[in-house]
């Protein structure tokens, strides 16, 4: 699918207006791939009456059939056989249940120059070694979560030296072992090198909490770094503001707020998403955003509250050209930002908690994740 | 965490707790019996102290954000005890009753082993409590999630009344412990099971043919209308009650069938609901709720394409809620949040269709002219419903009503014989 890579390929990552025609192409022989080749996604566009030909302006990518990720966690499509998938990922499934999903060689071709684009535009990408410590899985046979291979892969931006995990598999399960990231956080500290801390927010601040109580403090090398990916999960009720948390990076790890990126994403929608220097996270060329009104699904106006309805032409193996995921949020003018970048940007307000529901109907808990066994 | 004999243990003192709990649950046993006014008097004490707000940081750092036990604690009263033990047992509950040749007295079933899942805060109290009642050994594998409420709980239990310490232990225990489920369902004279099909199922392989089953199953519920009384308030009734249930509930409305097979008749209805449903769902606080209906709705759309079942369908959708009528009858889990299902089922099919959810149906909120309630009332319960509503007040709960259409004490008991 050339379409694809035309737009995967493109060099500047935050030209919207100058990449809506390839955008609406691929998204075109996306869809149309799709429908010939998954039956369950031709029965939804059939029913819905939705064709790729409806696919003339930007505006009408609002008409694509949206997938909730929740769907995803209840039936798997997939547009290709498995054996030709170049792998097969799962969301980290919070709620108990998670979605499978296919990714085909021709995704990753796109996705390598969309994330060394936007890696250097964010100052992610370094020839300078580093110390990554991963505030996350340690990867193992078992476990085929889309954050780990992401935090894992996040360690190539520059030359990694070592790797320390804070989660381990012990026995069959995942123990943390912040001690060991402390040890090393100190033994970093003395390096001519700089320290890249990868990981999830949670882990982030618990680990720097314990680390204020304990009296430590490091000054990491310059150059140093924080990247956070996979947001707060099964802590959003001990979330606490992006100022607060990079206030505390500051005073306990000496890394200035300039230096932390935040990335968003999901298994569903693997698109690089990456905060600004403002930590804004700017719509980039690679895909588009509808908020929906919470109650009707109807796109909704720049500002307005609503669900985030994620669009990209980017997997060919399973049907997520448009998805929409249970947070809620708003998009705001690019201008309003400051930090150049003209694209709007999204702000995420959180869950609507379908994972938190509380059921005794038969076959509810099942659907949702809570009714394997007790 | 472990809870054994009034204190908190580490879990690593499991093997040293099972191994040792055979000869502690005998000795216990060849004690004089637990009796009920013991554990009446410590409740209603601790409940006393809850309401007086004694608990309430420690609530606040288990429970999860915006639960309360505010069901649970009028439950916790001398009142409400005693009107538990005689509407299930009678007036007079533990005597012993006299007989041509024997008496015949009451006793505890021994040892109850409740697996309680954690799809309600104090759940797995609630339990043990049915069980110390009734002067039972408790031994309570506590849910996934619960995150310290139960332990708290059964410490200030043990605290107020010492009495009650050999009769309750708790075991934070991984289900995948099997081997240790299987040491625990082994002492059990009755294996106390609350939770999904899932649950029920792993619960029947661990109880050997020795241990008595007691299930407490999910249910599902349903709507019949079959004409009306006042019609604008009971259907805004009954729309009411699916948005702020979330339809989440054993007790709430799934599907609601009409006594008719004209698709024009259940056409105009869904149409009439839908307004009443579109009030009740406006009164839901923030967005949250709303993007739930919206997303479970969609998601459930999108399942019923894939799975080629919703040809033939009409969707009704308004804003946070929907109304689905569906061509055919069954009786099944709606999309929930606020997404009803509509079925045509003529009152002389009903039984049929019920069948096929025997030992799931659970209560039917009923519609109709006054004339036809006591027949229709019939028909439902000889069709194996356990609960019959009015359509408003199908979650309600009323004192004195049966569990499931059982009353648990008397599950927990035996009757032994005694020739004179």
């Amino acid at each position: 699918m050339l379409s694809r890579q035309r737009l995967f390929w493109r060099l500047r990552p935050y030209d919207l207006p100058g990449s809506d025609r390839a955008f609406l192409q691929a998204c075109r022989d996306n869809c149309a791939y799709h429908i010939r080749r998954c039956p369950g996604y031709a029965k939804i566009c059939k029913h819905l009456g939705f064709s790729p030909a409806q696919l003339k302006t930007i505006a009408d990518l609002a008409k694509i059939p949206v997938l909730p990720t929740l769907f995803f966690k209840r039936r798997t499509l997939f547009s290709m056989s498995p054996q030709r998938m170049a792998m097969k990922v799962t969301s980290s499934g919070t709620s108990g249940k998670y979605s499978r999903i296919g990714f085909d060689w021709g995704c990753i071709l796109a996705e390598a120059p969309m994330v060394i684009n936007l890696g250097f535009r964010h100052h992610l990408v370094s020839p300078k070694p580093a110390h990554c410590v991963i505030l996350g899985y340690k990867p193992h046979k078992s476990n085929h979560t889309g954050v780990t291979r992401t935090m894992f892969g996040l360690t190539h931006f520059s030359p990694p030296l070592s790797r320390t995990y804070a989660l381990h598999m012990v026995d069959g399960s995942y123990v943390p072992d912040l001690d060991r990231v402390a040890r090393a956080l100190k033994r970093f500290e003395r390096s001519h090198f700089p320290t890249r801390v990868i990981g999830f927010p949670s882990y982030l601040w618990f680990g720097l909490k314990r680390m204020e109580e304990l009296g430590l403090r490091v000054k990491l090398p310059k150059d140093s770094r924080i990247i956070l990916a996979g947001g707060w999960k099964q802590h959003s009720d001990q979330e606490v503001d992006k100022s607060t948390l990079y206030a505390l990076v500051e005073k306990t790890l000496g890394i200035p707020e300039k230096n932390i990126n935040e990335l968003f994403g999901a298994v569903e929608h693997p698109v690089f998403y990456n905060t600004c220097e403002r930590h804004h996270f700017h719509i980039p060329a690679y895909g588009r955003i509808i908020i929906r009104d919470p109650d009707t699904l109807e796109p909704l106006p720049m500002g307005k509250v609503g669900l985030i309805n994620l669009i990209s032409p980017l997997m060919c193996a399973t049907p997520t050209l448009s998805v929409m995921t249970d947070d809620l949020g708003y998009l705001t003018p690019g201008e309003k930002c400051g930090c150049g970048i003209k694209t709007p940007y999204l702000t995420i307000l959180g869950r609507v908690g379908m994972s938190g529901i509380q059921t005794c109907a038969a076959g509810a808990s099942e659907l949702l994740g809570k009714g394997e066994a007790f | 965490m472990i809870f054994a004999n009034g204190k908190l243990l580490p879990d690593s003192a499991r093997k040293t707790i099972l191994d040792g709990l055979e000869a502690h649950l005998n000795a216990v046993r060849m004690a004089p019996p637990l009796e009920a006014e013991v554990v009446i008097a410590a409740v209603d004490a601790l409940g006393k102290r809850l309401q007086s707000g004694e608990f309430a940081p420690l609530l606040s750092q288990f429970l999860p954000a915006g639960v309360t036990l505010d069901q649970l604690l009028p439950l916790l009263s001398r009142e409400a005890l005693e009107a538990k033990l005689s509407a299930e047992l009678g007036p007079e509950p533990f005597a012993s009753r006299e007989f041509a040749k024997t008496t015949a007295r009451t006793l505890p079933l021994g040892v109850l082993f409740h697996i309680a899942p954690g799809n309600m805060p104090g759940l797995p109290v609630y339990t043990a409590l049915e069980g110390l009642l009734t002067g039972n050994i408790n031994l309570v594998k506590l849910p996934h999630g619960d995150k310290g409420l139960s332990l708290a709980a059964f410490g200030a239990l043990t605290e107020q009344e010492p009495r009650l310490a050999p009769y309750l232990y708790a075991f934070d225990l991984p289900s995948a412990q099997r081997e240790d489920l299987e040491a625990l369902a082994a002492l059990a004279d009755g294996l106390v099971v609350w939770g999904g099909d899932g649950a029920i199922a792993s619960a029947r392989t661990l109880a050997g043919p020795g241990c008595k089953l007691i299930e407490w199953g999910h249910r599902l519920s349903f709507a019949y209308v079959s004409g009306y009384e006042d019609e604008e308030a009971e259907l805004s009734a009954l729309a009411c009650h699916i948005v702020e249930t979330g339809q989440r509930l054993c007790s709430s409305c799934q599907v609601i069938f009409l006594d008719s097979s004209d698709w024009e008749a259940g056409a105009a209805f869904c149409r009439k609901l839908l307004s009443h449903l579109e009030r009740a769902a406006a009164k839901r606080p923030g967005p949250g709720r709303g993007a739930m209906a919206s997303l479970s709705g969609h998601t459930a759309l999108l399942e019923r394409i894939v799975d080629g079942r919703a040809e033939g369908e009409a969707l009704f959708q308004g804003r946070g809620c929907a109304v689905i009528l569906r061509p055919d009858r069954e009786l099944e889990l709606s999309p929930m949040e606020g997404n009803v299902l509509v079925k045509l089922l003529p009152q002389q099919e009903l039984l049929p269709v019920l069948r096929r959810q025997k030992g799931r149906l659970q209560t039917a909120g009923l519609i109709c002219a006054p004339g036809q309630r006591e027949a229709l009332t019939g028909r439902l319960l000889r069709a194996g419903l356990t609960r019959v509503t009015r359509a408003g007040s199908m979650s309600a709960s009323f004192p004195g009503e049966a569990h499931d259409g059982e009353y648990p004490l008397r599950r927990y008991l035996r009757a032994a014989d005694v020739e004179r």
